[in-house]
């Protein structure tokens, strides 16, 4: 009676072994295989298409003016309101210095928040190669949806805000339609990354990120840049 | 006897913290690398790997607590984990960075006074002590484990 106990104890045991190793051995797949993909895939990638003005040098961002001596790097994502309120005390004044040239600027459009950032990011990309990159990157933060990824930012919608925004080429819409600069995007993702950019909107001019009190402080902005001889 | 039954709460509450952690980071791996980053903690190169490998321990982790397989080793997994976030989390307190802690996806710099390091910390001091008790009592109601376990009851 016991012996027969023991026999089906053991035959249990073994059983049980056999399901409890393929249980870990298809987890520990599918760990390596996800991480692995991971790495691979948040990586910056040479291949994809890039608009006109952007390069790797540049850590793929959008650059205005690339001939000026002062640098400014600004890295943002569509959909975050703080962007959006720095782009409502800044936004002009960094405008109007980009406009007359004092500044180069390196736009570096992220897109962490989520999809509809990848979709304006990708569609302000588009903008570029007609050459109304600064006009689009106002009209994105003037029509910025209430709520993040709430459906409101679809490629319809992001080539009527490209067109009120005064990029009524034709080459524009269908580059927004096609998607052309999703991938894009996630090199200037993989980028800021390597940049140690932890928070949207980070400034930097001339490699020094901005003081963390200055973003919604326009006469300290002003002043920073007197300092470098921009007025 | 209770134990069983508090081993399988305590993995199922360990396990799905850790899967449920894994998956939302896991949604948004570039905001997980700038989670990680913003601890301060580690090299940029080394804080963006861990941030992309992170969210797939936990998930296999989880699953290995919430099916109950090897779950002694788990644990001491997710117990180091546990214990690791409540020193990373205590250093960005001590040191005055403003940082959520993208336990559950998000993270990043966050505005000063809307941290929220004390309940995290306590978050994750909860769940060492599910991971200790794991440790101590692996063997509870409905894990894969336990057959193989009264199995090998000579070798303990």
């Amino acid at each position: 009676m016991s012996n027969k106990n023991n026999k089906k104890k053991n035959v249990a045991k073994e059983t049980d072994n056999t399901t409890r190793n393929i249980a870990v051995g298809m987890i520990l797949f599918v760990v390596l295989i996800g991480a692995g993909f991971s790495v691979l895939s948040n990586k910056t990638n040479s291949k994809v298409s890039i608009p006109s003005t952007v390069s790797a040098a540049d850590g793929y961002g959008i650059v205005l003016n690339k001939d000026a001596k002062v640098k400014v790097d600004l890295w943002e994502d569509f959909q975050c309101p703080n962007c959006r309120n720095f782009e409502a005390v800044s936004g002009g004044y960094l405008n109007d210095l980009a406009r007359a040239g004092k500044i180069r600027v390196t736009y570096h459009p992220m897109t962490f928040i989520g999809p509809e950032s990848i979709l304006a990011a990708a569609a302000a990309a588009c903008t570029v190669d007609s050459g109304k990159f600064l006009q689009m990157h106002m009209a994105l933060y003037e029509s910025q949806p209430a709520k993040e990824n709430s459906g409101t930012w679809t490629n319809a919608a992001l080539k009527v805000i490209a067109t009120t925004a005064g990029d009524t080429s034709s080459a524009t819409q269908a580059c927004i339609d096609s998607g052309k600069y999703v991938n894009w995007t996630k090199n200037v993702e993989a980028d800021a990354a390597t940049k140690n950019v932890n928070s949207t909107p980070t400034m930097f001019i001339n490699g020094k990120q901005l003081d963390q009190t200055h973003y919604l402080n326009l006469a300290a902005l002003k002043a920073d840049f007197a300092a470098l001889g921009v007025k | 006897m209770a134990q069983p039954w508090v081993t399988l709460v305590a993995r199922l509450v360990l396990g799905g913290v850790l899967l449920l952690a894994g998956y939302l980071k896991e949604q948004s791996p570039s905001t997980a690398q700038m989670a990680v980053r913003a601890y301060r903690l580690l090299p940029v190169g080394i804080a963006n790997f861990f941030g992309l490998a992170l969210p797939w321990l936990e998930i296999g982790a989880g699953i290995l607590l919430i099916i109950g397989v090897t779950v002694r080793y788990a644990s001491i997994f997710g117990g180091s984990l546990m214990l690791l976030f409540v020193g990373a989390i205590s250093q960005a307190w001590a040191r005055g960075l403003s940082i959520d802690c993208g336990c559950f996806g998000g993270g990043g710099e966050v505005a000063a006074g809307h941290t929220q390091y004390l309940q995290e910390i306590l978050r994750d001091l909860g769940l060492t002590a599910a991971a200790i008790f794991l440790f101590l009592y692996p063997h509870g109601k409905l894990g894969l484990d336990k057959a193989k376990i009264q199995g090998d009851e000579n070798e303990q």
